[in-house]
């Protein structure tokens, strides 16, 4: 199929390539719509996807211009934003965590004396849980406030907009979190993959770290975890496309903690084959050939991830610095039940750890005869890996 | 050898992956195979075309970076970890794990095609990449695939692979449709000024 890549900066191949390439104003969807639309008219466009929550947005508004498959804008800037998200869904009777919205202008310290404990401070659009912080008891409240206001200020996210001058509150939600990967199709929730986190995610931060499919909850458990964010993507009026959704499971039901109108990130994908190898039913299918397939409205292969249950570990950055050294990726590859350990950070370039940072060291992925022993098997790949980090220098 | 080698996965898409070895896997030159026949003479690339059920169709060796085509729709993963093992034992043996190339597969059409890339490199696509600090250096054409290495803003560029493809790539087939293919050799992850930074995770 032909491709036509759009980025927010001209390629230097754009004239010379009009058809491949082309340059849409990003941080405007309206406007990057009209923008393809007069693209459209030299180059007829078929489908339309975006590849983060921003693009998401742009692509919802260019699918509602040209008519393609696609979500409403609303729906998709609703999928963004954390507290037009909450919003949504609480007057849908969504589970979710109670919240307030808050600026920056305000004295933390009384917030922290008007808010229940323990809550988890969050930025609304950051991602990979850059910026999020449990606070505990009022002590520590401001604290947490503080330091999320520090990485608002940073350059690039200070001149975003109202949201990077805002934070939310919400009550902690205790129990198992879950990663719910789906395609919706005409509003109707396709689960692909739900995946366990086995490492708690209580706090302070929330680094992930392993991802594990199937999940080990218990059936009955994962329909309501699945009707929950059925349930979601239907109040924010998504209709089309990949959701990714991270929900909590505890005594009193699933709860949904977020929603996102776009494919799980980092290369966590690659964790996630479909179609059983044998059936003729499509073998090995990636999860972005069934996002494209779908976008162009083309005959979807079997949606049933393959049998062995797969994982994988965002490998987490244990302290903020310079990174000298890595020793261990052969010990950690030749693991048994690890497929691959493939590290994205080279030596030489600086570390940051969460909440500050969003970026991991690298992925891990396996497989296993039972989810158990391929998480098994992605922690003994990351304790044979060693990593060299020096203090940053001023 | 003594050092622990160490080998990073690329994967550029199903079909094709680039495995960067922390030690040199050939001296010099790139040599392109296309079947197991081919590689007679370099037993680390016969044991990457013997991987069962991979379907192997091309390896390229490079510097130390090998490059690994396949028709099979397994997973990166799981091949992955037999081209892993299979470097590593060609790099224990002792022997050269790759012969050095002595005669042109097609001297006639490469050498022609060569010369044709290399002046559509010269008088389009580096002015080009050059406005954002770039360079793309032909290394060389074998079977009418060209093999190029990204350099300066577009070594570990995040858009390095959209100028690869939409635009070069395109760009080729419009001009020079006699070429079958593009293969990258470019170490991206040793980028020191890349022109877009790299995705966040």
């Amino acid at each position: 199929m032909d491709l036509t890549v759009a980025s927010e900066e001209p390629s230097t191949f754009q004239q010379a390539e009009p058809a491949n390439l082309v340059t849409l104003e990003l941080s405007d969807p309206e406007r990057a719509a009209e923008q393809a639309r007069d693209f459209a008219h030299v180059h007829p466009l078929d489908g339309v996807l975006g590849v983060d929550d921003d693009t998401a947005v742009v692509a919802a508004a260019i699918a509602t211009r040209l008519g393609l498959t696609g979500n409403p804008v609303r729906a998709a800037l609703a999928a963004r934003d954390k507290h037009l998200q909450r919003l949504a869904l609480r007057q849908a009777g969504v589970a979710i965590p109670g919240f307030a919205l808050h600026t920056l202008d305000e004295d933390p310290a009384a917030v922290a004396h008007a808010t229940r404990y323990p809550n988890v401070l969050k930025p609304l659009r950051l991602s990979a849980s850059r910026g999020v912080i449990r606070a505990d008891n009022a002590a520590s409240f401001p604290a947490a406030w503080r330091r999320v206001a520090a990485i608002l200020a940073q350059p690039d996210i200070a001149v975003c907009g109202d949201w990077a001058r805002q934070i939310l509150v919400e009550d902690f939600v205790a129990g198992p979190e879950v990663a719910l990967e789906g395609l919706l199709v005409k509003g109707e929730l396709r689960v692909l993959a739900l995946f366990d986190k086995p490492d708690p995610l209580d706090g302070p931060f929330f680094e992930e770290t392993i991802y594990v499919t199937p999940s080990r909850l218990p059936a009955d458990a994962q329909r309501a975890i699945a009707r929950c964010a059925q349930a979601a993507a239907t109040a924010l009026g998504l209709r089309e496309g990949p959701i990714h959704a991270e929900l909590r499971w505890n005594t009193q039901g699933a709860w949904l903690i977020e929603l996102a109108a776009r494919p799980i990130g980092g290369r966590c994908s690659a964790a996630l084959r479909f179609g059983e190898r044998g059936t003729g039913k499509g073998e090995g299918v990636t999860l972005e050939e069934i996002i494209v397939r779908h976008a162009l409205g083309m005959p979807l292969p079997s949606l049933e991830r393959e049998a062995r249950p797969s994982g994988v570990m965002m490998i987490p950055v244990p302290r903020s610095g310079l990174l000298r050294e890595i020793t261990g990726q052969t010990a950690a590859a030749r693991v048994p039940g690890v497929d691959a350990v493939q590290l994205t950070i080279a030596p030489g370039q600086a570390l940051l750890a969460w909440p500050e940072g969003s970026r991991y060291l690298g992925f891990i992925f396996s497989h296993g005869d039972t989810p158990a022993a391929a998480a098994a098997s992605l922690r003994a790949a990351h304790a044979k890996l060693e990593f060299t980090i020096e203090p940053a220098g001023d | 050898m003594s050092a622990e080698i160490t080998i990073t996965a690329e994967p550029i898409d199903t079909g094709r992956c680039k495995f960067l070895v922390s030690v040199p896997v050939t001296p010099g030159g790139v040599r392109r195979f296309t079947s197991a026949d081919d590689a007679q003479d370099s037993p680390l690339v016969a044991q990457i075309f013997a991987i069962p059920g991979a379907q192997v169709s091309e390896v390229i060796v490079s510097g130390n970076l090998v490059t690994v085509v396949k028709r099979d729709q397994a997973p990166w993963p799981m091949v992955g970890r037999e081209v892993g093992k299979a470097i590593r034992a060609a790099l224990a043996s002792g022997a050269p794990p790759v012969a050095v190339k002595t005669v042109p597969a097609n001297p006639g059409g490469d050498d022609a095609l060569y010369d044709r890339v290399a002046q559509l490199f010269e008088d389009e696509v580096n002015p080009m990449v050059a406005r954002h600090g770039g360079r793309v250096e032909l290394i060389d054409v074998q079977d009418a695939v060209v093999m190029l290495r990204m350099g300066g803003g577009c070594q570990g560029c995040g858009m390095a692979d959209v100028t690869l493809r939409q635009g070069i790539e395109a760009m080729l087939n419009r001009h020079i449709p006699e070429v079958k293919g593009i293969v990258d050799i470019t170490d991206h992850g040793s980028g020191a000024n890349p022109y877009f930074a790299a995705a966040k995770k």
